[in-house]
């Protein structure tokens, strides 16, 4: 049992790396984008990361075909290590590059990229425990062996970040589309709608020079907002009647876009002193 | 004046119940005063500009906020009554906490304060991407980095195609990009969302 299990491993592993290499091989331009590009050059990148994607080629066809030699699933783990290496590379020297290790979708190195990487060593280390080659051991017990291949497919998949888009993402729009986690918003004309409509009218406008704050207080009236802000005045002669400091008041339309009836006034200060005694 | 009587005089002023004080009418205003706008700006390019600050509260007292700039040097920035205090809404002087992020805008004094009109606490502007949208938060992505963006009940709003803002987020979809307006939570990844700007 544990045999069958351990050789299944060779195709997963080997599945993963011609996965990996025919994504490489197809769209070598990405290599710019990864984290390569600061171990080996801007120049030599490209032909590294082609490499790489060779030798997954090869090792992987190798583990996928028979025979079953242990050293293939060694190799294979080396591989796995050495991708733990990159990742803590990448991850220190060039975090914000991308790894480049199963896609072009750029996806900085996080928990996930060491996980699968892990996840290979660990099928890798197994593999090379397997006698037989995959087939024979599906064969010898399909249901236990390719039920536990499927997991460990998802597995990988959940653990891949660039595979996001064709699952996750999808899926939690499906999610959304079915009943909108934020749809059951009370109706409340938001502050930001009215300071929207303020700033195109022209009593803003014609004051706009004067205003020395941003919006200090607001408060319903009926059928109105009422928006505050700190203004100056220039109608004195520089003496008397306080510092010229005033407050700006705009009445704005609560229910309805009417910008050209907001309505403006400017108290100075010197006055609410006066009424308020 | 208390508050509220203080909101009363100025409804009352602008909407003209009552003949109580000077209000001025927008026609009668327009004195563009170019040279009031002029001193404000004293700033040439290139140069620092006096009239503004940003950085971290190290010390708030009544009044008065200490604050260190990223470039290490110190500021005092003086509120008053007259000074807007934005915290992911419009709000009072004493909001203003130790370890806030600030931009301050006002007047130089001659001792070196600063004497603000206007503050904005802990406001970011971010272009992101919503890659999961849940009970009252989105996870955003900014360029692979995660922030949870927490909706807030009355506050956050949304813009959708550059129409008037609106209060119903459910335009608001998993996977395409939006620029979100809101108040940071110091030190961690999550920001209280003001305004969403997003195509529907």
């Amino acid at each position: 049992m544990i045999e069958s299990f351990a050789s299944v491993q060779q195709v997963l592993l080997g599945g993963v790396l011609l996965w990996a290499a025919v994504v490489k091989l197809r769209n070598p331009g990405a290599a710019h984008r990864t984290a390569l590009k600061r171990l080996v050059g801007e120049r030599r990148v490209v032909a590294a990361y082609r490499a790489v994607s060779c030798a997954e080629l090869v090792l992987g066809a190798l583990l996928v075909a028979p025979p079953a030699v242990a050293v293939e699933a060694y190799l294979g783990a080396a591989l796995g290590v050495g991708m733990l290496g990159y990742l803590a590379y990448a991850k220190i020297k060039a975090p914000e590059s991308s790894c480049g290790c199963l896609g072009d979708k750029e996806t900085p190195v996080r928990t996930r990229g060491f996980l699968r990487a892990g996840v290979m060593v660990v099928a890798g280390v197994l593999a090379a425990f397997g006698t037989a080659w995959w087939p024979a051991a599906v064969v010898d017990r399909p249901l236990a062996t390719v039920g536990l291949l499927v997991a460990e497919a998802a597995l990988v998949v959940a653990l891949s970040p660039e595979l996001d888009h064709r699952w996750l993402l999808p899926l939690r729009r499906w999610r959304v589309r079915l009943s909108h986690p934020l749809a059951s918003r009370t109706g409340v004309i938001p502050l930001e709608s009215s300071v929207q409509q303020l700033r195109k009218s022209g009593a803003f406008r014609s004051v706009t020079d004067q205003l020395r704050s941003d919006l200090l207080d607001s408060w319903e009236e009926g059928e109105w907002r009422i928006l505050t802000y700190a203004a100056r005045t220039d109608n004195g002669t520089g003496t008397g009647t306080g510092t010229g400091r005033a407050t700006a008041v705009f009445a704005v339309p609560l229910l309805d876009y009417r910008p050209d009836d907001v309505r403006v006034a400017l108290v100075p200060e010197a006055d609410e002193v006066l009424t308020s005694s | 004046m208390d508050s509220l009587g203080r909101r009363k005089f100025l409804s009352k002023a602008v909407l003209g119940t009552a003949a109580v004080t000077t209000v001025v009418g927008a026609s009668s205003l327009g004195s563009f005063a170019p040279e009031a706008a002029a001193a404000q700006h004293s700033a040439s390019a290139g140069e620092v500009d006096p009239n503004f600050v940003e950085g971290r509260v190290i010390s708030a007292q009544k009044g008065m906020l200490v604050v260190t700039s990223t470039d290490k040097s110190m500021h005092r920035i003086h509120l008053t009554g007259a000074t807007s205090v934005w915290k992911l809404r419009p709000t009072t002087l004493d909001a203003a906490k130790v370890g806030d992020g600030l931009y301050a805008r006002g007047v130089r004094m001659p001792d070196g304060t600063l004497a603000a009109d206007a503050v904005w606490l802990n406001i970011v502007n971010l272009t992101v991407h919503i890659t999961s949208i849940g009970r009252n938060m989105m996870h955003l992505d900014h360029r692979g980095d995660r922030i949870v963006g927490h909706v807030i009940a009355g506050t956050t709003a949304a813009v959708y195609n550059s129409t008037p803002a609106v209060s119903d987020l459910s335009l608001l979809q998993v996977g395409k990009h939006a620029q979100v307006i809101g108040a940071w939570r110091p030190d961690t990844n999550e920001v209280d969302l003001a305004t969403v700007y997003a195509a529907a």
